[in-house]
């Protein structure tokens, strides 16, 4: 009688559970569905495609001047950041001692965690006012490269750090040197994990809006030559500004940016997916900062060792 | 040798910001001292005014910044955000890790992923078109019609902007981030292990509950605390959904509020009105708090991560 | 997996093609974007319009003058010179006044004008009047008909939580004979530092001690708490949150009238200092602006509160701050702009002041606006 009662109980706590765990799921789910469908539904009524080529005019017009100015943007953040944060990463993972690789993971790490509107305020002081460039694209792309850097650094090192070391020991034992090694042996491996650090840091970058707000600034025109003291318009900046308008070409507008931001950040992310499967480099999440895996992934013991042979 | 020096950009650039951020910092300690923790009142003064000297510093006259609002606004939407986001990904991890596999997995997790990667300003854009009509017009009337005994389940609704809303948009960032992780955390879990309860005679959820959870306890609190740390900085979802209140702390869970990076994002152009530049200085000085708070959070997190890790190895679970 | 890696490389490649371009210059965000060729033709319009150089001006802050800018003046100016591109965007007083201050931007346009402080500080920095403009109270109160009736002592009474519904007896008692239903009062204010809330907070001050002697005026005040109370940003925001929430009360400028007008909001009768209850007409404004006197030479004045039987009791400048110190094309360019924007046949006239609700500027104020902008130049 009793052996039933307990059964029963553990019978429910089973049922309970897992129904509890898969509604959990299925919120979570249903969250993504709604945001998405949102943003597709009232963006896909608003969007026209001629939006594309007009630039914004008052609270209408269209989207061109934004999309170019975020290309713009994220292009000069990844002339900076990408080159940065490879080199730095290379060097990390391959040159640097293990407490230097240690302090520069950690300061990576810290510089992660600095909420984006603070790099953003940084940048403004120093900049905009102290170096007196104004609102432009350059304090916008410095901005966003504070943003990636870190994360770019640490999927680098991430992805070196899986090529195997019988790699490089084959490699030294031909008579590679170092920097041959690296060269022609340890990053082509390392390229996959590299490429989609730096592709999902562009999709980072591209939905950014905190570290602009006050560096990047806003402008209805076409981004041109000028790096400095000219304003330079961006989408997220339409999706914010452009929805407490009261007119509703304002929030078509507002919509249409949404939508597109959207559906370039997701395909950015998915194509990335799809191409490399699952690598793990992947999921560093948005670059804010690292997960357990990448502890992890860094190959816990069984790396320390390694690097403590190759040391010796 | 290139590379030595790309290595050290986020160093640089570390040092830059804090420098700055320091400096410009100074004089509002100066003014304010401890107050700027304790007080309610953020007032940038009469910029219309004269001038007031304290403490060797000028300010506006009759201005007075306390922080105090802009800390409870933070601390208490990411908690509410960590509320609902904790169990919410908890249990999607359980399921994403234990009860589906191959296809159906790499799907599920890539749409969890996703949702991470949805930029900060379209998630504010759905929290002030579809959460906050639907918090002021349904959410809130029937919690607070249900929640009578508990005190800050009541009160008036108000336009759904407030601590609620900025708590939801909050745990739909953060859900990813914990989910994540703790899936992970799971599947490294020893299948040894969960055959041993389920030789035992357990059931399937007995499995997960006392052997899975306290494997992962320590990790999983880190995956929390980095979820928190990030639900602190974030400003553009707030910042849509928040209200933008000050001097006033939230009275009930629907009350307009302010975080410190929203608050940041949305007063650096009033401060500049400030010819004393003591409005600038203070919003520095949240900055710094700010910065404190956030990377502190993180470095928390990164240790529990890591001797979860440690503890893991000790006690003999290793990664299969 | 050999496949995907290749997919990789060529990936890597491209954003190294990206980044390499945009290492080379902005004008290849031209070319990096799907919609490349359209982009170059516009910029080869602007330039080409002007036989040579095309000036950029840009233009932040009020969110009162905005709509005059984008939909009036921009459009005009670009027939009468279009070598010159204006930009506008509308960020709030607060902005306009310290990015102009900054340089970020050309024209700070401001419904406040400096405080002492800050142009002794910034010597150089000029307020010019562009045009009149008023501020209306505004609400959401389904079923309400006609306009209620306020007074500056029961708004200053509303935001600071002294009244809290609308049938409360303070409130009935300057509306005889109207019904106001039982229902919580959600006051708007601004987040941004504003000039529409420096003339609300100097029309509350005028009129309410206990709200001079507290929050005082400014383009952001220290607002007293109120728990229901919630603040947006910009005129657009402020007319949004209005619109969406019953029981709402704000302050909105006059150019966004119309459309919250179409929202659904009403607008209420303020009282004058002669104690008439008088709404933001075009004659009311007009009474406010007649009977303003002793401007000084800066400008830099409140028209808060005039005496007149008809005058409406917010009415304000709209200001361009800019800086006197300007060289070359960049201050020809404005010194003409604003010429013909204070120009009654230009900017000021009725064709794009009637829209926005705007009053051109008196004849006996042109000419001190006149004398500032003859002071710009190196």
């Amino acid at each position: 009688m009793i052996a039933g009662g307990r059964r029963r109980r553990r019978k429910i706590h089973r049922f309970l559970g897992w129904g509890c765990a898969w509604l959990a799921a299925g919120l979570v789910l249903c969250c993504l569905a709604d945001m998405v469908g949102t943003v597709l539904l009232r963006g896909l009524e608003s969007f026209r495609w001629r939006m594309l080529w007009t630039p914004t005019s008052g609270s209408s017009g269209g989207l061109e001047n934004a999309l170019l100015g975020t290309l713009l943007l994220v292009a000069i953040s990844v002339a900076i950041a990408a080159p940065l944060g490879i080199l730095g990463g290379v060097y990390t993972a391959e040159f640097a001692g293990r407490r230097t690789a240690r302090v520069i993971r950690f300061v990576a790490e810290i510089l992660s965690g600095v909420p984006s509107i603070v790099i953003g305020y940084f940048a403004y002081l120093l900049l905009v006012q102290a170096c007196g460039w104004g609102f432009s694209a350059l304090a916008g792309g410095i901005s966003l490269t504070v943003m990636m850097l870190p994360y770019i650094l640490r999927s680098t090192e991430a992805s070196l750090q899986q090529v195997p070391l019988t790699l490089r020991e084959a490699a030294w034992g031909v008579g590679m040197t170092r920097f041959q090694t690296i060269r022609y042996v340890v990053v082509k491996p390392a390229m996959a994990g590299m490429a989609t650090g730096v592709l999902l840091a562009v999709a980072i970058a591209m939905g950014e809006t905190a570290p602009l707000l006050y560096t990047a600034g806003w402008s209805t025109m076409n981004p041109n030559l000028q790096l400095t003291h000219q304003p330079v318009g961006y989408l997220t900046y339409i999706v914010y500004k452009y929805i407490e308008m009261p007119f509703p070409d304002a929030h078509a507008l507002a919509y249409s940016a949404a939508l597109v931001l959207l559906m370039v950040v997701l395909l950015l992310n998915v194509a990335v997916r799809a191409v490399v499967g699952h690598a793990s480099v992947l999921r560093f999440g948005r670059g804010r900062s690292p997960r357990s895996e990448d502890y992890r992934r860094a190959g816990g013991e069984t790396w320390q060792i390694q690097r403590k042979r190759r040391r010796s | 040798m290139a590379a030595g020096i790309a290595a050290s950009s986020p160093v640089v650039f570390l040092a830059g910001i804090v420098t700055i951020v320091v400096i410009q910092a100074i004089p509002s300690i100066r003014f304010s001292g401890w107050h700027f923790l304790t007080s309610l009142t953020w007032n940038i003064g009469n910029v219309y005014g004269g001038l007031e000297h304290e403490h060797g510093v000028t300010a506006a006259s009759g201005a007075s910044f306390g922080s105090r609002v802009f800390i409870v606004g933070t601390v208490a939407s990411s908690v509410i955000a960590l509320l609902m986001a904790v169990p919410v990904s908890l249990l999607t991890a359980v399921i994403l890790a234990y009860r589906t596999r191959g296809v159906v997995r790499t799907i599920l997790s890539t749409l969890v992923e996703l949702l991470a990667g949805i930029p900060s300003v379209v998630i504010g854009l759905w929290g002030m078109t579809v959460l906050t009509p639907w918090i002021s017009t349904q959410l809130g009337p029937l919690l607070s019609r249900a929640g009578g005994v508990i005190p800050y389940l009541r009160g008036p609704v108000g336009t759904g902007m407030g601590l609620l809303a900025s708590g939801c948009v909050l745990a739909i960032m953060v859900v990813p981030i914990i989910t994540a992780t703790t899936r992970d955390l799971l599947l490294q879990v020893p299948t040894l292990y969960r055959e041993g309860g389920v030789g035992l005679g357990m059931t399937d959820w007995e499995v997960v509950r006392h052997i899975c959870f306290p494997c992962i306890r320590e990790g999983f609190i880190g995956a929390v605390a980095l979820g928190f740390g990030r639900a602190m900085g974030e400003t553009m979802a707030v910042l849509m959904v928040s209200g933008n209140a000050v001097n006033l702390l939230p009275q009930n869970l629907y009350s307009p509020i302010s975080t410190m990076a929203a608050f940041i994002a949305d007063q650096l152009d009033s401060a500049l009105t400030d010819a004393s530049k003591m409005a600038v200085h203070a919003l520095s000085e949240l900055a710094l708090l700010l910065m404190i708070l956030t990377v502190a959070t993180n470095l928390a997190a990164r240790l529990l991560v890591s001797s979860g890790r440690w503890r893991q190895r000790r006690t003999g679970v290793d990664a299969p | 997996m050999k496949r995907s890696m290749r997919w990789i490389c060529t990936a890597a490649g491209a954003t190294g093609i990206l980044a390499l371009v945009a290492g080379c210059g902005a004008t290849t965000a031209g070319h990096t974007s799907g919609a490349g060729a359209s982009g170059i033709d516009h910029a080869a319009d602007h330039t080409a319009a002007s036989g040579g150089q095309t000036v950029t001006l840009t233009e932040t802050g009020s969110s009162l003058l905005y709509p005059l800018f984008t939909d009036q003046w921009i459009p005009a100016y670009q027939s009468v010179n279009p070598g010159v591109h204006l930009e506008a965007s509308s960020t709030g007083s607060g902005t306009g006044i310290s990015q102009a201050v900054a340089g970020t931007v050309d024209i700070g346009a401001s419904d406040a004008y400096m405080a002492d402080q800050q142009v002794s500080q910034n010597p150089g920095m000029l307020n010019i009047p562009l045009a009149i403009s008023a501020q209306q109270v505004m609400y959401n109160l389904p079923g309400v008909r006609g306009h209620i009736q306020l007074t500056g002592d029961v708004l200053a009474n509303i935001y600071q939580g002294k009244i809290q519904y609308w049938d409360d007896p303070a409130i009935a008692a300057v509306n005889p004979g109207l019904h106001l239903p039982h229902l919580a009062i959600t006051p708007v204010t601004r987040s941004d530092g504003s000039g529409d809330t420096f003339l609300f907070t100097q029309y509350l001050s005028d009129t309410n001690s206990s709200w001079k002697d507290g929050p005082g005026y400014g383009t952001s005040v220290n607002w007293p708490p109120v728990p229901s109370e919630v603040a947006a940003n910009g005129n657009q925001g402020v007319v949004t949150t209005l619109a969406g929430t019953k029981g709402a009360i704000g302050y909105v400028g006059i150019s966004w009238l119309d459309n919250a007008v179409a929202k659904g909001l009403g607008y209420a009768a303020l009282q004058n200092k002669a104690g008439n209850f008088v709404l933001p007409t075009p004659a009311n404004i007009q009474a406010a602006a007649d009977a303003t006197t002793g401007i000084p030479k800066d400008e830099r004045v409140s028209l808060i509160d005039e005496p007149g039987q008809h005058s409406y009791p917010i009415i304000n400048f709209e200001y361009a701050i800019v800086n006197q110190h300007q060289s070359g094309a960049k201050g020809t360019a404005l010194k003409h702009f604003l010429e013909w924007a204070i120009d009654p046949q230009g900017g000021n006239a009725a064709t794009y002041m009637t829209p926005v609700h705007f009053l051109p500027l008196p004849s006996k104020v042109e000419p001190l606006s006149r004398a500032q902008i003859e002071q710009i130049g190196g």
